[in-house]
């Protein structure tokens, strides 16, 4: 079987498994709402002061949420031992990690597609003629933070504490991620808006690099 | 010499945080030769 | 034995020598004047520091591609050690800062990208805590760090292109830039000290590592054998492998 092929398959199992009960969606979007709420007790958002920290505000939220959510993708295997069952399957084990990091990257996409409008009512900030620029921003910043959270999730999935460890793990790592997606999305909700192409540029680059490491070290990360 | 309280002080955390850190390695490094010792007589007693 | 005394006596020696030289050979900056003494060993803090992460990287790959156990204790040891380097780095410079910057901190680029770098380090020793089967904390925290190193580069790029009050490099910093010959020659003691130190420390902290998986291969194999491997202990202190 192709890796295309069985990535597709364990893809759909995901999907389905998810969109059974709907559960870790639901909660991961009112978590990203919660946050983005509370952001608005700690200043006053004024237009011009949400131009100025909502880009911030809107990407520590989607990255709490994805920190969150990204835990039981191998955490949920771990406990039914599944896990095993599906490295004796004959795929190889990028199939495995590319199937789960499409689907959290569809459940993080589909978590921002709630988050964003509200948060740009709420914040008082116009999307009209800059959705598909920032969409695209978004992409590039949701595929980092799916690439390198799946991954942690195998790490910490044998650990102790896997809840509290993922976080610690990720965040850190995710600030270059961070800034340039900030920075991009900032140079979005300017008065004038431009796509500022360095961290654009950038924001790609950090997911090439990670996605590579990850396809490299992925059968030492599911090996038995 | 101005500043000397800091610099005084930055020179002894240099030096300080590798002779503690140091001195941990050579206790652990001890127990462990010890342990090591207890569990091979225990393997070779029974 | 002899030969490891002889050269911690050297590297003793020249503790002593770069102390001196930095703190009384080396000529007065112009406007910060003594306090410019730390950075004979702030920056050494940071070479050193850079080797021991770059150390740990290398044992990373090398535990993945080989599998051997030795590695492994290589990558915990640089580690380690790359974090002691760098909590002496991080708290020299804001006692530098303080009475030329007039702060304590400021969120600069360097200074953010190595408090980030920290906090990733410190991880990585946290993780080692959490994961108790063996093999599965050897190999994953190979993974996380050779991810960890990945990110060092992208951290600073991303922090130069944000912002940066931090003293450009003074060598082969662009223009202007250059050090006093003498103020290079001690800076180069210095640089030489703190590393042979390091390596001291680091060697001495991979001979736990593999002392600790000896003791823990026997405490399995008496285990195995259906014996109370606690039995006889003199301190229940000593029960625990630790990392």
């Amino acid at each position: 079987m192709t890796t295309a092929k069985a990535a597709a398959i364990i893809l759909a199992k995901e999907l389905r498994l998810e969109f059974r009960t709907r559960e870790l969606l639901t909660a991961t979007v009112i978590f990203a709402l919660v946050v983005v709420v509370l952001f608005s007790f700690a200043f006053d958002p004024t237009a011009a002061e949400s131009r100025r920290y909502g880009p911030g505000l809107l990407w520590i939220a989607i990255l709490f949420a994805g920190s969150l959510m990204l835990n039981p993708s191998f955490a949920r295997e771990q406990n039914n031992e599944t896990l095993d069952a599906l490295r004796m399957a004959p795929i190889s084990s990028f199939a495995i990690l590319l199937g789960k990091i499409l689907a959290n990257f569809i459940f993080m996409s589909l978590a921002e597609l709630v988050l964003v409008p509200v948060f740009a009512v709420l914040y008082n900030l116009s999307l009209a003629g800059i959705v598909w620029r920032l969409i695209l921003v978004l992409v590039l910043g949701t595929l980092g933070l799916t690439v390198t959270g799946t991954v942690f999730s195998a790490v910490s999935a044998h650990a102790r504490m896997r809840e509290l460890l993922l976080p610690l793990l990720l965040l850190p790592l995710l600030t270059p991620l961070l800034i340039a997606a900030v920075e991009s999305t900032a140079s979005l909700f300017a008065e004038s808006p431009a796509l500022d192409r360095t961290w654009f540029a950038f924001l790609a680059g950090f997911d090439i690099v990670f996605l590579t490491a990850s396809w490299l070290l992925c059968d030492h990360l599911l090996a038995e | 010499m101005k500043n000397f309280e800091f610099l005084f002080t930055a020179w002894m955390v240099v030096w300080a945080v590798f002779f503690a850190y140091e001195l941990s390695i050579a206790r652990r490094i001890t127990q462990t030769r010890e342990e090591i010792e207890r569990l091979k007589q225990q393997l070779q007693q029974r | 034995m002899k030969a490891r005394f002889t050269i911690t006596a050297l590297v003793a020696l020249l503790i002593l020598c770069a102390g001196y030289a930095a703190l009384f050979i080396a000529p007065d900056e112009a406007t910060m004047h003594a306090i410019q003494r730390i950075f004979y060993f702030h920056v050494a803090s940071w070479n050193a520091m850079f080797c021991a992460f770059f150390v740990a990287f290398y044992a990373s790959v090398a535990y993945l591609v080989t599998g051997k156990r030795k590695w492994d204790a290589l990558g915990v040891s640089g580690v380690e050690v790359g974090v002691l380097c760098c909590t002496i780095g991080l708290i020299t410079g804001p006692l530098w800062a303080r009475p030329v910057w007039g702060i304590w901190w400021t969120w600069d680029a360097k200074l953010t990208s190595t408090f980030i770098l920290w906090l990733l380090f410190i991880a990585y020793l946290l993780l080692r805590g959490l994961v108790e089967d063996p093999e599965k904390k050897a190999s994953l925290s190979a993974v996380f760090a050779i991810f960890a190193s990945l990110d060092i580069p992208l951290v600073y790029l991303a922090n130069r292109l944000w912002r940066t009050q931090h003293p450009q490099p003074v060598i082969a910093g662009g223009q202007g830039s250059g050090l006093d010959p003498t103020m290079s020659k001690v800076l180069l003691l210095c640089l030489l000290a703190v590393f042979c130190v390091m390596i001291l420390v680091l060697i001495d902290r991979y001979r736990l590592e593999l002392l600790r998986h000896d003791c823990a291969e026997l405490k399995f194999e008496i285990e195995s054998r259906g014996l109370d491997a606690s039995e006889g202990a003199a301190t229940p202190a000593l029960q625990k492998g630790g990392q």
